[in-house]
């Protein structure tokens, strides 16, 4: 086994692992802690990829951003440091046959397909190549994902509001 | 980008500026106040003259051989024109059924009017998409303003139930199909829908389709997809589940038509199979579901599922009879969905909306029209003759027997007839003597030009149907 491959089982393992914290812990506090590792595991699959610049902006938006809004969510919510809440109902064995299930297709599928490898080397990630290629061939998604946006923030500003 | 990059998008980009005139304006009128209290319809007219304009952009473009812009990402061809037609008719009579409601429920009307033409231009992009990653990202400008729009009533818990449920569902189904697209990049090098008909058939792609209809098969409600659909629909406020439970259908159903029939034909075999099978369990669920139900929202969800079925057998289909056929249906289907609602938006029991069957009762003779055009919708949905329902289920049966597939067109027809026995039971309701006296109607000029819009188109499209269907034909000319 090549010293990527371990790489990537170990990532994978930290990444699942501190997931399965996330869904299952009941202590709120913990499952948001426990989002660190994961989005730090899907980092390092990303620097395996040689995705460096996806690779830090997933350490700053996600790991660094995110959770910390997360975890001031948490506290500036009345009890939330403390609340407990059981995170699994009685439908939680369906649930786990279906991912388990789920899972061993798409294991089976990943092996039996014949991997193509195409010749010549990945393109250049650089923060360069990416903004041209917003502003290029991916204008209109681009300018779509801002109109997501605004629908996000108008959604947020209309049920959060005060009442009058 | 270039100029013809943008001409081919105006219809889209007149959506979006009148949602964010509607925007300012609010705000304009609002001042420093937290909540809103123009109530006036001036957002609900900018709505419609940005809809309108929409219209006039889409019409004044001669209908032609297909354009494809920015950088092949984008395509205006015939499927497009029709797709662009049935969003905007949605969102027309979306816009001009709701202001009676919004003013008796004070909902925000800026914000209201603004989120349903992005949820417009969403479908529209979706219609659009020559690439998986603007289907992916038409999909979710569409869904994004539906989970608000479900939320919107903040004083009902309901509605905000209904929100909640809605986004932590939609965002899974998405993941799915966020999913679907990396898989079938895997296996096919490419995100171009074009492209995907020569790649290599390999197992990963057909995982990888099965996740994108996980996608799609959510937001239009099809079994086993559809659990959320009951649920959200009775929460929402009414305006918003009359709007969602057409426009979504429009989006879902454009980006299957872009995905099988146009894109993967060589794999009918496979997704033929797949999709039928899905077809017959959503219609039969669903209207056995639908009839066991009390509430009209419920019903009409449901009824929704069924007629998620009905449509999906075009797609199973495939070749350009059955795309001209969903084409066709998911025109009748915003006529005569909004229709039923638009009459149900006209009703009222005791300052709340009056959602129950039994709330119908009588109103014959407190509202002749408005109980004919719900009666002309209900006979409609059912698929009955001389409406535009019959005509519709017609094509898609058609289809396929053409395909070959006499077990699919056998069970749309039996469980049709189930279905003539719930909504019928509305209609005659509707049509009875004896009054409901807790319930008022409210009459609005804006809300009786949208039913007698939504009517029309019902019976047009039953009766003459032979400018459409030369229409939706001519969309599919380029099918294989």
């Amino acid at each position: 086994m090549s010293g990527e491959a371990i790489a990537f089982y170990v990532l994978a393992a930290v990444t699942l692992g501190s997931g399965v914290v996330v869904v299952t812990s009941p202590n709120v506090v913990h499952s948001a802690v426990a989002l660190v590792p994961t989005f730090l595991g899907v980092t390092g699959i990303y620097v395996l990829l040689s995705a460096e610049f996806v690779a830090v902006i997933q350490v700053l938006i996600y790991a660094g951003a995110i959770t910390v809004l997360i975890l001031f969510v948490i506290m500036l919510t009345e009890g939330g440091t403390g609340i407990r809440a059981r995170q699994r109902n009685e439908q939680g064995a369906i649930g786990a046959a279906v991912a388990a299930a789920m899972a061993g297709l798409l294991i089976a599928v990943a092996v039996r397909t014949p991997w193509a490898r195409l010749p010549g080397t990945l393109p250049t990630y650089t923060p360069g190549a990416i903004g041209q290629s917003f502003l290029g061939p991916n204008l209109l998604v681009f300018e779509g994902t801002s109109v997501v946006l605004l629908v996000s923030l108008v959604g947020a500003i209309v049920i959060a509001r005060k009442e009058e | 980008m270039t100029w013809a990059d943008l001409s081919l998008i105006a219809p889209e980009l007149a959506l979006a500026a009148a949602a964010c005139a509607a925007l300012l304006q609010d705000a304009w009128a609002t001042g420093p106040a937290l909540e809103s209290r123009s109530r006036g319809p001036a957002a609900a007219w900018i709505a419609l003259g940005g809809v309108c304009a929409a219209l006039l952009l889409l019409g004044v473009r001669p209908a032609g051989a297909a354009q494809v812009g920015f950088a092949g990402m984008y395509v205006r061809d015939g499927i497009t024109r029709v797709v662009d037609l049935a969003a905007l008719a949605a969102a027309g009579l979306g816009v001009m059924l709701s202001p009676p409601y919004l003013e008796r429920f004070r909902l925000p009307a800026g914000e209201y009017h603004a989120l349903l033409l992005l949820s417009t231009a969403g479908a529209m992009l979706m219609g659009a998409s020559r690439n998986l990653v603007l289907l992916f990202l038409g999909l979710e400008m569409l869904s994004f303003p539906l989970y608000v729009l479900a939320a919107l009533a903040r004083r009902s818990r309901r509605s905000q139930e209904a929100g909640l449920k809605y986004l932590l569902l939609g965002a899974f189904a998405t993941a799915f199909f966020v999913y679907g697209v990396a898989l079938v990049y895997g296996a096919s090098g490419t995100a171009d829908l074009s492209r995907l008909g020569r790649a290599p058939d390999v197992p990963l792609l057909h995982a990888g389709v099965a996740f994108l209809v996980i996608g799609l098969g959510f937001e239009a409600a099809l079994v086993p997809f559809h659990a959320w659909a009951p649920d959200v629909y009775e929460g929402a406020p009414m305006p918003a589940t009359a709007f969602m439970s057409v426009i979504a259908k429009v989006g879902a159903f454009a980006g299957l038509l872009r995905l099988f029939p146009q894109a993967l034909p060589q794999l009918a075999p496979a997704w033929g199979q797949m999709l039928a099978a899905i077809a017959v369990a959503t219609m039969i669920l669903g209207n056995l579901a639908a009839l066991a139900q009390s509430n009209v929202k419920r019903l009409l969800a449901y009824s929704g599922v069924a007629h998620a079925g009905y449509i999906l057998i075009g797609i199973a289909s495939g070749g350009p009879a059955g795309s001209s056929a969903v084409l066709y249906y998911l025109l009748v289907y915003v006529a005569m969905n909004l229709g039923a609602f638009g009459v149900l938006l006209l009703l009222e029991r005791r300052g709340e909306e009056a959602d129950r069957v039994e709330d119908l009762a009588g109103l014959l003779g407190r509202a002749p029209w408005a109980a004919v055009v719900l009666a002309a919708c209900m006979v409609s949905l059912a698929g009955l003759p001389p409406t535009a329902g019959f005509i519709a289920k017609l094509y898609l049966f058609r289809a396929a027997l053409q395909d070959h597939r006499v077990a699919l067109a056998l069970v749309g027809a039996l469980t049709s007839v189930v279905s003539v026995y719930y909504y019928l039971r509305v209609a005659s309701v509707a049509l009875s003597a004896g009054a409901a006296d807790a319930v008022a109607v409210r009459h609005s000029r804006f809300a009786g030009v949208g039913l007698a819009l939504a009517a029309a188109g019902v019976l047009w499209l039953g009766i003459v149907p032979g400018a459409i269907t030369a229409l939706v034909q001519q969309a599919v000319q380029a099918l294989r």
